[in-house]
């Protein structure tokens, strides 16, 4: 492992954050191009974990601390990050809606997120649908995406998306909805932009909004 | 072989699991009917009966099912369901005598749907106290020791006696919540044992029974432990080995799931009382021991 990015990458991998913060501390200091580290680094980590998720090879623990690790080199990465390099890709309100306290599938998606490279803001669990309004009013982010796990809180999803269309915020965002009831007819009819069925299929959704 | 001193409420009517749905979406009641006779065989002492949103669009559905269940099997029923008119009316329809004379159990109380505790007086009933949150300052937060666990299930149990919603403290079972361990880097599992062993040693609980479901437990998990044992079902075993003693006695969980306790030196159960005294990245690593060769 002699190409430092490489290093760097494989670390943030493996979980391993304090060797993943000092192989990039001496990357920099050795010179190398920190927009680089940042996308040979860091999003191609991520997006190596987040396919061994899907796949299978990888569980929940692994995609964790991964994801932790690059929140740790992050910070050091940054204040060198210059032009192109230091802007996010995208920015996205994330939350699990109201009456809904389930938080894995949602942090899962935030983590992706965050590995590819785009500026999340996490609102929790619970979240009320004016909440979500007053939310993309002030961060002004390309999506919204919500998370709900029960048959019961489903509905929520449909009040939100009407409390934005109401705000007059509908046609600014991108709406995506996941969760294990979800199905892609009801995404279709709540009027949500798509539905993915896992964490990996959301960031290309995410991807191709902005790619195209 | 069960385990002497544990209660099973058996979970599987519930849409959550995929083969019950299908039984919902064609309203397949002989096939609902027989996974409840295949959980009364299997050992459960009462069956918890989860409609779904059928039940909330149509309060007879839920009637329904709990008329063709009560007519093949005569175990207690758990009712779950948040919505006050549909278990006002399925608690109307409950018929003891084929229990046994048993009463019916709510579920769920907390303090989130309080109102849910005066289906208490529709008729004599048991309930489960739902203790991993509670309202504060208009709001409900999350527990977050298992100090406020035993202090929102007592103060649950006091008020419910006092205001005369139950017979005794045999009517009420402590839910104390069961984290997945593959995302608890907050001790929530530590949280939910310490609230267990609390309420389990507190003599103005004594007779209160303590429960929870270990279906959270081991999601997101692969199938088999570093040792190639059945890593969900060992660590279900494992839960159960730490919090009997503590004065865990009663399970949502599955009849035929053949629960035990396992022996000091099982794999499984030294590395989950390692893990669930750990916290953040620490936590997560340990748990990718339990199921990662080295």
């Amino acid at each position: 492992m002699s190409d430092p990015v490489e290093t760097i990458k494989e670390w943030v991998i493996k979980g391993k954050k304090n060797e993943a913060v000092a192989a990039t501390r001496d990357a920099l200091a050795a010179g190398t191009d920190p927009g680089s580290i940042m996308k040979d680094g860091l999003i191609a980590a991520m997006s190596v974990v987040g396919q061994k998720y899907s796949s299978g090879e990888f569980f929940l623990p692994q995609m964790m601390i991964a994801a932790r690790a690059m929140t740790e080199v992050i910070p050091v990465l940054k204040p060198h990050l210059v032009g192109e390099a230091a802007e996010s890709r995208g920015k996205a309100v994330i939350g699990t809606v109201q009456g809904d306290f389930h938080d894995i599938g949602k942090n899962i998606v935030r983590m992706m997120l965050e590995g590819a490279g785009y500026e999340v803001v996490d609102l929790g669990v619970d979240v009320p649908a004016d909440k979500f309004v007053e939310t993309v009013r002030r961060e002004a982010p390309q999506f919204v995406l919500m998370s709900a796990l029960i048959t019961l809180t489903m509905e929520s999803m449909r009040r939100t998306i009407a409390a934005l269309e109401a705000a007059g915020l509908r046609s600014v965002v991108k709406i995506g909805v996941g969760g294990a009831p979800l199905t892609h007819k009801f995404a279709a009819e709540i009027g949500a932009d798509f539905y993915s069925e896992d964490a990996y299929g959301c960031v290309q959704r995410c991807n191709d909004y902005i790619a195209a | 072989m069960p385990i002497p001193g544990l209660t099973i409420i058996g979970e599987r009517i519930n849409p959550g699991f995929r083969s019950t749905q299908a039984l919902f979406d064609d309203e397949d009641f002989a096939g609902i009917q027989a996974l409840a006779v295949r959980q009364a065989q299997a050992g459960a002492s009462y069956l918890n009966v989860n409609a779904g949103t059928k039940a909330l669009k149509d309060p007879h559905f839920m009637v329904e099912v709990v008329r063709a269940i009560q007519a093949v099997v005569d175990l207690p029923l758990s009712l779950d369901c948040p919505d006050f008119a549909v278990l006002k009316t399925v608690l109307e329809a409950y018929d003891a005598a084929k229990a046994k004379g048993m009463k019916p159990v709510i579920n769920s109380i907390s303090e989130s749907r309080w109102e849910l505790a005066e289906l208490m007086k529709v008729r004599p009933c048991k309930a489960i106290l739902m203790s991993s949150e509670q309202e504060r300052d208009g709001r409900i937060v999350p527990n977050r020791t298992g100090e406020e666990v035993h202090e929102v299930a007592k103060r649950k149990v006091k008020r419910l006696l006092a205001g005369g919603y139950a017979e005794g403290p045999d009517d009420f079972f402590v839910d104390v919540s069961i984290a997945t361990l593959a995302a608890d880097t907050e001790g929530l599992i530590k949280m939910a044992l310490e609230g267990i062993r609390l309420v389990g040693a507190d003599p103005d609980m004594a007779g209160v029974h303590v429960m929870g479901g270990l279906s959270n437990l081991p999601q997101h998990l692969p199938a088999k432990a570093a040792d190639g044992s059945d890593l969900k079902y060992h660590l279900e075993c494992a839960f159960l080995t730490v919090a009997m003693p503590l004065g865990f006695d009663t399970v949502l969980g599955t009849p035929w799931r053949d629960y035990r306790l396992l022996p000091d030196d099982n794999f499984v159960l030294r590395e989950f009382r390692r893990i669930v005294e750990l916290r953040e990245s620490d936590a997560l690593m340990a748990v990718v021991d339990l199921y990662q060769e080295p």
